[in-house]
Parts: C-alpha cells; sequence; structure tokens
C-alpha cells in the first residue's frame, strides 16, 4: 500500500486486505448463526417453493422473475425491513427503505470460514469483476467514498486481490472544493502521485452524501452502483415509494407486493398537524433524500410534534408514514395499525423494536443475499416511555452517530446473526425467506424505475 | 527505543492505516487530526516519536514541531509532506525534526527510517 500519493488518495496493492481492519472486533470472533447459513445457501428453487407455501396465492413463475433478475442498474442494494403484527397475529416483514451502495459488511460473520475475505470477496468476485469484464473502456480501477472507511478499505483491498492491479482509494466528499475525482466528459477521472488525472474505467461507489451532486448520469466509467440507482429510489424514499405502488399494480395478479406502512407522499409543511390527527395521533415524518437515520422523526403525541415541527423546512414536502407501535400504544384504529413484534424478552422482560437490514447483490444465477444483520433500538416497547424521552428511543433503530471523527456507531445495539444473537429476535427461517422475496421486489421496482426514467 | 508513536494527519483514513500497521509492528499508537488534540494527548502520554504531517487545519506540522521541541525536548519527530517539498524538508531539520519523509508513503520504507532512530 502506498498512504496519500495525492491528497486524500491511497494506492492499495494486492496483498492488502486484513481481516482485522475491516469488520468489528466482536464480528471477528463471532460464529455464523446455523439456521441464517443454511438460509444463505438456500438456491431459488428452494426460497421459491417455500414461499408459494407460506403465500399460496402467490405465482411462482412471476416470483421466479423477480429472484432471478438481472437489474440493469441497482446492482447492489440493502433493504431495511421491521418484523411487524397485526391485531390478528398477522406477521409481516415491512420494508422500510431500499439503499443503494448499503454498509453491511462489517456486521456480517464470516459464512465460510475457509474464505478469509467472505462478502468482500462475493460481491467483488460475482458481481462487480463480471461488469468489468463485460464494459469496454480503458483506465485504472477506483473505489470513490465518503463514509465507511473500514468496508471500503476492505473494499479496496479486495478488488485489488481478485483483479491482481493496484486500485486508486480516493475520499469523494461533498464538502471537499478540491476533490480528488472529477468526471471529464463523463468519465470518471482520479489525481494520482503526480498530480496528474487518471482515467478511471470502473469504479466501486461508496458516495452515498447526495451523490447526484457528483456523479453524472449515463457515466463512460462503469459505476456499481451508477447514480441512476439512487435517483430511482435507491437513495430517495419518495421516488421508491412510487416504485413500489407501481410494483403493486402491475404484480397484483400474481399475488406479489411490497409491503410498507401505509405512505403519504409530498405531505407540504402545513399539512403535517392534519396527517398526524388522521392517522390516530402516530407517525414518521420523513426527509425524502435522507439517510443514516438522519431526518426521520417519529411523532406520538401533541408535544412530540410541537418539538419536531421547528426542525423541519417550511418549505419542503415530506414523506409521511404510519407509525409501527409497540404494544403499549392506545387509541388506534386496531384494523390498520402494526405493531412490532420486538425481540425475545430478556430476562428482566424488556423488549426491543429491531430493524433487520439484508444486504444483496446481483449475481449472474440472479439477486442473492449477502449479509444480514440487526440493529435495535435504546429503549423497550412493553415499558411506559419516560416523559422527558423522545420516541426515537423506540421506535429508532439507526447505529449511526455523528462523531468527532466522523461516523461511529452504537455496538450495544448491533444485533449480529450469530449463535449468540440470532435467537433473541425471534426469527425464523420462514422470516428470512420473506424478508428476501421483499427485498427482491424493492430491488426489482426501482431498477425498473430506473430503467422507465433513464433509457 | 521507540515504542508509544502519536500519528498528526488531518486525512483519517491515512491515521487508521498507519496506525494499525505501526500496531501491528508492536508500536502503541495514537492519532490526531488537528494541532489542538495533538496537544491534549500530548499532555497525557509520553510519546517517543510523533509522525507529522506538514499541511493540517490551523497550526502546521513545523508549528507543532516547533512545540515539541520546545516543550517535549526527548521527543522524536519525523515531518511528511508531498514529494518534492525541498523547502520543508530544510526548514523541518532546521527545527529538529530526525527525519523528514515525502507522500505517498510506503509504511515499511516508514518503518525502516523508524528502526534508524537512536
Amino acid at each position: 500500500m502506498k498512504l496519500s500519493i495525492s491528497k486524500n488518495v491511497h494506492l492499495v496493492e494486492p496483498g492488502d486486505f486484513e481481516a482485522t481492519d475491516h469488520w468489528y472486533p466482536r464480528v471477528l470472533n463471532s460464529n455464523i448463526h446455523p439456521l441464517v447459513s443454511y438460509f444463505l445457501n438456500l438456491s431459488h428453487e428452494q426460497m421459491i417453493e417455500r414461499y408459494h407455501r407460506l403465500h399460496p396465492s402467490a405465482d411462482p413463475a412471476e416470483l421466479e422473475k423477480i429472484l432471478k433478475y438481472q437489474p440493469k442498474y441497482f446492482r447492489w442494494a440493502g433493504t431495511d425491513m421491521m418484523h411487524v403484527t397485526n391485531h390478528e397475529g398477522y406477521r409481516k416483514l415491512a420494508i422500510i427503505e431500499t439503499n443503494s451502495c448499503p454498509s453491511g459488511q462489517k456486521s456480517m460473520p464470516l459464512l465460510d470460514l475457509n474464505v478469509e475475505q467472505g462478502g468482500y470477496r462475493r460481491l467483488i468476485e460475482n458481481t462487480f469483476k463480471p461488469m468489468v469484464e463485460a464494459h469496454q473502456e480503458d483506465g485504472v480501477l477506483a473505489v470513490a467514498y465518503d463514509k465507511n472507511p473500514m468496508e471500503n478499505i476492505g473494499y479496496a483491498a479486495t478488488v485489488a486481490d481478485v483483479f491482481e492491479e493496484e486500485v486508486y482509494l480516493a475520499k469523494f466528499d461533498k464538502d471537499d472544493q478540491d476533490p480528488p475525482v472529477k468526471f471529464i466528459d463523463g468519465k470518471m477521472h482520479v489525481r494520482d502521485s503526480g498530480e496528474n488525472w487518471q482515467p478511471v474505467r470502473a469504479a466501486f461507489r461508496y458516495v452515498t452524501q447526495e451523490p447526484w451532486n457528483r456523479l453524472p448520469k449515463h457515466s463512460k466509467t462503469l459505476l456499481l452502483n451508477p447514480i441512476e440507482a439512487c435517483l430511482a429510489g435507491g437513495r430517495n424514499k419518495e421516488v421508491a415509494s412510487r416504485a413500489y405502488d407501481k410494483f403493486n399494480e402491475d404484480f397484483q395478479e400474481a399475488g406479489l407486493s411490497i409491503f410498507t406502512p401505509t405512505t403519504y407522499r409530498n405531505v407540504a409543511f402545513d399539512q403535517l398537524e392534519e396527517h398526524f390527527k388522521a392517522l390516530g395521533g402516530g407517525m414518521v415524518i420523513k426527509v425524502p433524500d435522507s439517510n443514516a437515520g438522519q431526518g426521520v422523526y417519529t411523532v406520538i403525541s401533541d408535544k412530540e410534534l410541537k418539538e419536531t415541527l421547528p426542525k423541519l423546512n417550511k418549505n419542503d414536502l415530506y414523506l409521511v408514514q404510519q407509525l409501527i407501535h409497540s404494544n403499549y400504544s392506545r387509541g388506534f384504529d386496531p384494523k390498520k395499525t402494526w405493531y412490532h413484534v420486538g425481540t425475545i424478552p430478556d430476562t428482566k422482560g424488556r423488549s426491543y423494536a429491531f430493524d433487520l437490514r439484508l444486504m444483496m447483490h446481483a449475481t449472474q444465477e440472479g439477486l442473492r443475499p449477502l449479509a444480514i444483520y440487526s440493529r435495535r433500538s435504546r429503549f423497550p416497547l412493553n415499558q411506559p416511555l419516560p416523559e422527558n424521552m423522545n420516541s426515537w428511543e423506540v421506535y429508532g433503530t439507526n447505529l449511526s452517530v455523528k462523531g468527532e471523527d466522523g461516523w461511529t456507531y452504537a455496538d450495544e445495539r448491533l444485533m449480529l446473526f450469530d449463535i449468540r444473537n440470532f435467537g433473541l429476535l425471534g426469527l425464523g427461517i420462514d422470516e428470512l425467506i420473506k424478508g428476501f422475496v421483499q427485498s427482491c421486489m424493492a430491488v426489482y421496482a426501482i431498477d425498473q424505475n430506473a430503467i422507465s426514467l433513464f433509457d | 527505543m521507540i515504542h508509544k508513536i502519536l500519528v498528526v494527519e488531518d486525512d483519517v483514513v491515512f491515521c487508521k492505516l498507519l496506525t494499525r500497521f505501526l500496531s501491528k509492528k508492536e508500536f502503541v499508537t495514537n492519532d490526531a487530526q488537528k494541532a489542538s488534540d495533538a496537544y491534549a494527548l500530548m499532555e497525557s502520554n509520553q510519546y517517543d516519536l510523533a509522525i507529522l504531517d506538514y499541511r493540517l487545519p490551523g497550526e502546521n506540522g513545523l508549528e507543532i514541531l516547533k512545540k515539541i521541541k520546545k516543550e517535549y525536548p526527548d521527543m522524536k519527530v519525523i515531518l511528511i509532506s508531498r514529494f518534492g517539498d525541498t523547502e520543508t524538508a530544510d526548514e523541518a531539520k532546521s527545527l529538529g525534526a530526525e527525519a523528514y519523509v515525502s507522500k505517498p508513503i510506503n509504511p515499511d520504507e516508514l518503518l525502516e527510517v523508524i528502526h534508524s532512530l537512536k
């Protein structure tokens, strides 16, 4: 490795991968739960047959089309889901959001102990490499990123190993006035050690903060993922919501649908109070292009609404969603309400809301699950919320904490899918299959949206 | 004998890559992205060596070097700057830096420089 060949650019060489640098320490010492390993190795045919048995009205041929789909733009995705139930005890996995270029490798125990690079290698070898080989363009290989160095250095080292060549690791920040990456006639270039601009033939892209400000459409440099995936819903909840609705319309007869909490789009600031009342006094307000848990507000009381409104821009339009409740909520229409199933109660009786992050990638055989983990909330669902506490403590699951050194995380709330933690979630293999199918449908919907918008 | 090292560089990734590399070579390391954080660490730790980048936000590496040589005379200093910056190299040496290394940094080569410091 050569550090700082130019400002914010490092040259990563084959052999630079160090496992201890690319997983959280507790993940390095964990063992994947056998049931999760079994799920990750299920064939499409097994999953389709099982899903059909769980949902007899689902058309297996249509489901096969989705699971074996080859996305044009959205080939690497992460869905966040929540395990919910209704008054009748009908449990589902609800899609909360779908992200392009998701994090997650550092939280995933090794699937095969003999493959040291784990999911990093599966993504690069089975998704990125075939794309690069089919792309006729000259230049170097790069990893462009704006967050998450732990995973991105790992990706750069894996790319170097898989391609057996040096990789430019470049930080491409949204606020950098003199970034080391630029596009010339639609082709990415990276600054080298002589302050010259090297053309890039393909780049692994983890540019997640307002990426549309820096990445062009129809890039000549192959990007995993290209910006089209973000614009079509991979980084915009409002656009994604439209794509899901279109999918649900198209696949109604096939008995397939993407399940999300009831969603209202383009809600003006002045209409938020009205929606709060219509939803029975509980809702989630989302800034459509926010991520990492920022710009999302849970509101469960007039007081909380009053505190939230000043944080919002009066000229913006918002996404408003039905809140998934704890069992202790009262005063809502039971026919329309969904509740968190929550974690298995601990010895003190506490059960927490949690989400499920499923990372997936497009391979030659179709969409495959790649990494999976959960994050739980800070405060339990089944205890009355102290008066001075915000409802986000009960319903919010994101681990990102804005620290002095960038993005750190709340380790105690990360729940690995390992032998020790997985059982605490109360999930079985059927939920994992349902979650995977939901995720595939979301990816299909967003990719089809990208095709209709940009082709 | 060098045992405890402070790396001062505003590129977080550089810091992490270098400190992890040095840790694996049995050194104890800390890192700071700006002068004020570096000074705070120096007050509560006794370092044998500081590796300073020249270009930092606020006080630059040469200013930190001056302060180290005044207040922590036993601490050795390696200054890092961009390739071909002979002016900075000369100034670093005149201010008492034990070594000067230009970017890009090859960690194995930097290790040799560290081992050469008596």
